[in-house]
């Protein structure tokens, strides 16, 4: 097995150690930081996404998994920022004001890092003038908005209705969190809902029409 | 001098009890009680129930009035209140139905360890009555505060459910709604309040009117509910209670119904938000609070309260563990009520499931947490899961049909027939308790490396809330929840917001000690903690 496979299915099976190891040796190897994110990053993540969509694994594999993810990206990213790589993507995501929790948030952060977004991550508790200044820093083609406690929903409606008529750049806007449903993301006049960090993935390449 | 030997076999394993001369007359339900092992004597020891029925496995027992074999019951069981032991060597098993373990619905026993005085909180008042308000169950005993002596107990859900099962959907109807504060105050006065005080009076056979103090211990939000406070911006952060301090209250204020014109009501302080009065009364009644530790107070629940304690410093948190060890949310899941499954014991080859219900009821409601524990580690004892909490493709070959597929995964039938439908166990359910363990689990150790502890270090770990006294604790460690720490490290405490709020009422220093705890304890917002999330994530397998 090359030393791609390996990192492949050590992030599939969240061998955190191992997949942060296996990045090592790959650039020590001299593959291209690149070539490590789109032939082992992102097909193990693409894997993990389907086999929880199949009902396969379930929440705990998944944030094992992304974890492992997270230390093979946090050793790339600055070779990847070196040798001038930039996705074609940008999304913007934070926990909304109000709200700490991250966890939920920080999955869907590593799942549209493997999908090959560049992710801008605001972090919890974001008041709606950070989406707003994030967004007219980053340009992003989508804006990613979590809350876990059902008392911060309403601060979930009002960033939407603030991105929206803050005149800042076009962004599509995408809400998620347990609370969260559906029929409420239409009623804020949210552009997608995702009921989990799998389906997240296949919301975010659709709305940004990378499907 | 012993002169008799009973070995025991219970669901947790064997114990040896000896008998001293006296005791050889004795009931067997009577020297059972004695020694730790109280049966379910629900006619009082009349023989007119089964629920003290045991197995005789060897040996011989008597008769309560002579020497001949007492009956065996159609199920080839012996009542142990109308037998007794003789001198000779005897193996008994109890089934879990007989052991009282479990109050229906609502645990209301606890634990204390400290001494109190008799110096009540309300001087004058002749009786008292302690309530503890869970955000799904209340709680209340009434005391004779001259002797001591709890004279009623009674116990109830919370009528606020069916506004929403937890605190964060009550707040976020508070926020929303401007007469849902007010709703909800009447709601748990006269519907949960009022009745249960009434019922333990009628029980003790005295008059409301003779109640003359009561003291109440709960979360934060439940306090400000009772007060008819808007809990609203406890509901973002930064998480901040309209009042934690203790309050003092005519009964009429509220809407309770009992005492004079003297009668006082007593709510409880806090130290934070999401670490209420039930917390600070844990503290005290368990003595946590007089103990230098490394101490831990863990409330498993909903909030999954920590509280650690090392020398003078004393930090608290809460973790978003949501109620799966309650029940809720899983396929088969149900609260600690008569007919839940309560534990749980398996064989992978053949496969078999071993179930003791509570009530010893044939038509078993659902599993309730203390078996979802047993689960958790009786299946990977016996290879049916793995440690990411999916079951083992070697078992699901040979288990036939116990295993099956649906859209939503794989799942266990552990019972045919359950009061509504086959019992399951699937591996969506799993995955949502490994969750909730992760999140007490992180709890702990985050707070505990906080304070450069490990929890090998840990000198007690008293172990409240909704499992009640009854918890195989090899599990609870073996699955996980209570990483690092060993058997005689963990005290079951119970219901100890109640325990605390019956101390307070006879005992009005402890109420100023409630106070300082209060003021001592610093909440940490776990969210906030650099290692929480990677604590978390190491938790999540079964180990």
């Amino acid at each position: 097995m090359t030393t791609l496979e390996q990192l492949s299915e050590a992030v599939g099976a969240g061998k955190a150690k191992d997949a942060k190891a296996l990045t090592q040796r790959a650039l020590d190897e001299g593959a291209r930081p690149g070539d490590i994110v789109d032939k082992a990053l992102v097909p193990a993540m693409a894997e993990v996404g389907e086999r929880f969509k199949r009902n396969e694994i379930f929440v705990p594999e998944m944030l094992i998994a992304a974890r492992a993810m997270k230390e093979a990206m946090n050793l790339l990213e600055p070779h990847l920022v070196a040798a001038g790589i930039t996705p074609k993507y940008t999304a913007v995501i934070g926990t909304v004001q109000g709200d700490l929790h991250d966890i939920g948030k920080n999955l869907v952060v590593v799942m549209w890092k493997g999908a090959n977004f560049r992710v801008v991550d605001l972090g919890t508790n974001v008041p709606p003038a950070k989406f707003v200044s994030a967004i007219q820093e980053h340009r992003p083609q989508l804006v990613g908005l979590s809350a876990l406690l059902t008392t911060t929903m309403p601060a979930m409606v009002e960033t939407v209705r603030i991105i929206r008529t803050s005149g800042c750049p076009p962004v599509k806007v995408m809400v998620g969190g347990a609370p969260i449903t559906q029929q409420f993301a239409n009623e804020i006049g949210a552009d997608g809902y995702a009921a989990d960090a799998g389906s997240a993935v296949d919301k975010a390449r659709a709305l940004v029409g990378a499907a | 001098m012993n002169v008799g030997l009973i070995q025991l076999v219970t669901p947790d394993g064997c114990h040896d009890v000896s008998m001293t001369a006296s005791e050889l007359a004795l009931p067997l339900s009577e020297l059972l009680a004695h020694r730790g092992f109280p049966l379910n004597t629900r006619c009082g020891g009349r023989g007119l129930c089964a629920g003290c029925e045991v197995e005789l496995r060897t040996g011989a027992l008597r008769c309560l009035g002579d020497d001949t074999p007492p009956p065996a019951g159609a199920s080839g069981r012996i009542k142990a209140c109308q037998a007794r032991a003789g001198a000779g060597p005897v193996t008994v098993e109890i089934p879990a139905r007989s052991l009282q373990n479990h109050e229906p619905a609502v645990v209301s026993e606890f634990r204390i360890n400290i001494p109190w005085a008799r110096d009540p909180l309300v001087p004058g008042a002749r009786v008292g009555a302690a309530v503890d308000i869970g955000t799904t169950t209340v709680a209340l005993l009434l005391c004779d505060l001259a002797t001591g002596k709890v004279l009623a107990e009674a116990s109830a859900f919370n009528a606020q459910i069916r506004f929403g099962e937890d605190v964060l959907t009550r707040i976020q109807l508070c926020s929303t709604d401007p007469g849902a504060v007010a709703r909800l105050q009447r709601v748990v006065v006269d519907e949960t309040i009022n009745p249960l005080l009434a019922e333990a009076c009628n029980r003790a056979g005295i008059g409301l009117a003779d109640v003359g103090a009561m003291t109440v211990a709960a979360n934060t939000t439940m306090l400000h509910l009772l007060a008819g406070v808007d809990p609203t911006p406890m509901g973002v952060h930064p998480f901040r209670a309209a009042f934690l301090e203790h309050r003092q209250y005519a009964p009429r204020e509220l809407g309770l119904r009992f005492g004079g014109d003297t009668a006082e009501v007593h709510l409880l302080p806090g130290p934070a938000a999401y670490i209420g009065a039930d917390l600070a009364a844990g503290m005290v009644a368990t003595g946590l609070l007089y103990d230098d530790g490394p101490a831990l107070l863990v409330d498993v629940g909903t909030n999954g309260e920590i509280i650690a304690k090392v020398g003078d410093q004393l930090i608290g948190c809460a973790t978003a563990a949501g109620p799966a060890f309650e029940g809720a949310g899983l396929t088969s899941g149900t609260r600690a009520v008569q007919g839940a499954i309560e534990r749980v014991q398996l064989q992978s080859e053949p496969f078999a499931a071993k179930l003791g219900i509570i009530g010893g009821v044939a038509v078993p409601l659902g599993i309730c947490g203390s078996a979802y524990v047993d689960f958790l580690w009786e299946a990977r004892r016996t290879g049916i899961l793995q440690t990411t909490g999916r079951f083992t493709d070697a078992f699901c070959v040979r288990a036939g049909d116990h295993v099956q597929r649906d859209i939503h995964g794989r799942k266990l039938r552990l019972h045919p027939r359950g009061a509504s439908g086959p019992i399951w166990v699937s591996e969506v359910d799993i995955a949502r308790l490994l969750q909730a363990k992760a999140a007490i689990a992180a709890g702990m150790v985050t707070l505990l490396s906080l304070l450069s502890v490990v929890p090998g270090d840990v000198k007690t770990l008293y172990l409240a809330g909704g499992f009640g006294l009854h918890l195989s604790l090899e599990h609870a460690i073996g699955c996980g929840l209570l990483p690092g720490l060993a058997v005689n490290q963990i005290q079951m405490v119970g219901n100890t917001s109640l325990g605390g709020a019956f101390l307070a009422l006879q005992d009005r220093s402890l109420l100023d000690e409630m106070i300082a705890a209060s003021k001592t304890m610093k909440a940490i917002e776990l969210n906030l903690q650099p290692g929480f999330e990677n604590a978390y994530i190491d938790h999540l397998a079964l180990p």
